[in-house]
């Protein structure tokens, strides 16, 4: 599992470590139970400051999606994201959202649309 | 202890007429790793320069380390680490000779980070200093900073001379040595891509006065740019609207705090974003130093979409 950062992007690099690695596990590349570098290593692999690796880290144990042993290293979590399934529907409902929107400005159909999320979903293998 | 390894208040450096340093406010947290940024004659080797009891301030007052400057600058030196901006140290000493005379005035001196450093930057130690490449000099320099150990490193344009592999690997070095065991550098830099990667505050000083200092990550979140499409698009330019660049019935804005609001304010008045992008540091830099010039106006950012119906 390598990680890529670009900060020419302008997207903070704390996000784009943590979409990294939601995508990855959403992918089943990264599965429960696995190790993830530590803050240290992370840091010197990818030449960034380990403040902002810290920040990602923290952000998704407190999204449940990784979990750290004090003195034993990161973790992928158990049951990835432990929360409510209406606390799931919530964060999704501002993506969601944003694709009608976007897709309604493009002058998309609503099919055109949902076949958009089908295609992605296939291409993660459909993990569910 | 206070949570800052720098602390300028008002700190004033002028030469006759010139204002090198104009009521400068610098918050170096502790354990940072801090890009100082500015163009050429903006202030900052005076800045850097004056925090090292090189140059006497006019005015105002610093503290580094909870010590004051210049009063105290003896013990500053002890925990402090500095390569200056001129990258010289004894001509007819080779590397490995200059390692045994540094040793001796620092306590936390480490032969095995230098010998480290040594390897990594591809040093050649057995050469005279006078006959190393500005490369060479540059890194060999770095060593005898890294080598001491200090909390708190200063380097004003670190990168000067270096090659991409060598900066690369001075970048680790700089992140596994420093940046995590909590201690702060203190860096200034033209090379805006190299610090976007590793700092995670800068500071942006342009005529001696700090336009901008905020967390990286803070400023990537508060700088936006929007690509908009329609009839009636708001051209007033204020405290949040910093630029509105019109091609005919597209427009280019870059916002600043709240650009979600915004884009939703813009979608009820009937237009189309095309594109909703956060600014890199580069980027901002430019914006925000631009605009100290008086006849640029509303063309900051300078795309060629910009420039082109004026020019």
């Amino acid at each position: 599992m390598q990680l890529h950062v670009s900060p020419a992007t302008g997207v903070p690099l704390y996000l784009q470590i943590e979409s990294q690695l939601k995508h990855a596990i959403a992918a089943g590349a990264l599965k429960q139970g696995d190790t993830l570098p530590s803050v240290r290593k992370l840091a010197a692999d990818l030449r960034i400051n380990p403040n902002t690796v810290a920040r990602a880290y923290q952000n998704l144990e407190r999204d449940g999606v990784i979990r750290t042993v004090p003195g034993g290293g990161t973790f992928v979590a158990d049951n990835v994201p432990g929360l409510l399934k209406s606390e799931k529907l919530k964060r999704l409902k501002p993506f969601a959202l944003q694709l009608a929107v976007e897709g309604t400005q493009l002058r998309l159909s609503r099919d055109e649309i949902l076949k958009q999320v089908h295609v992605a979903l296939d291409e993660l293998g459909e993990r569910s | 202890m206070s949570e800052f390894a720098i602390l300028t208040d008002g700190l004033m450096k002028h030469y006759s007429e010139t204002r090198a340093v104009d009521g400068l406010h610098l918050h170096v947290p502790r354990g940072s790793l801090y890009g100082f940024l500015g163009r050429n004659g903006a202030g900052k080797t005076t800045t850097i320069r004056t925090l090292m009891g090189l140059l006497r301030p006019t005015g105002g007052s610093a503290r580094m380390l909870d010590m004051r400057v210049p009063e105290e600058q003896i013990a500053i030196l002890q925990r402090t680490a500095y390569v200056s901006e001129k990258k010289t140290l004894p001509s007819s000493m080779t590397g490995a000779q200059l390692v045994r005379f540094n040793r001796p005035y620092y306590r936390s001196w480490s032969d095995a980070s230098a010998a480290k450093c040594a390897q990594r930057l591809e040093i050649p130690m057995d050469q005279q200093f006078k006959r190393l490449s500005l490369g060479n000099r540059t890194k060999l320099c770095l060593l005898m900073a890294l080598a001491q150990g200090a909390e708190l490193l200063i380097l004003d344009e670190p990168t000067l001379g270096l090659d991409p592999v060598i900066m690369d690997e001075l970048l680790k070095l700089l992140i596994e040595d420093y940046a995590v065991e909590g201690r702060t550098v203190f860096l200034s830099s033209h090379r805006l891509a190299e610090v976007e990667r590793v700092a995670d505050w800068v500071g942006i000083i342009d005529h001696g006065k700090l336009l901008l200092e905020a967390r990286l990550d803070d400023i990537r979140t508060e700088y936006c740019r929007i690509n908009a499409s329609g009839n009636a698009l708001p051209v007033n330019i204020g405290p949040q609207i910093l630029s509105a660049v019109f091609s005919g019935s597209l427009c280019e804005y870059v916002v600043r705090n709240d650009a979600d609001n915004f884009v939703a304010e813009l979608r009820s008045q009937g237009a189309t974003i095309l594109d909703v992008s956060p600014l890199n540091l580069g980027e901002v830099f430019l914006l925000l130093v631009r605009k100290e010039e008086p006849c640029t106006s509303g063309n900051v950012g300078a795309t060629p979409a910009a420039l082109s119906p004026s020019t």
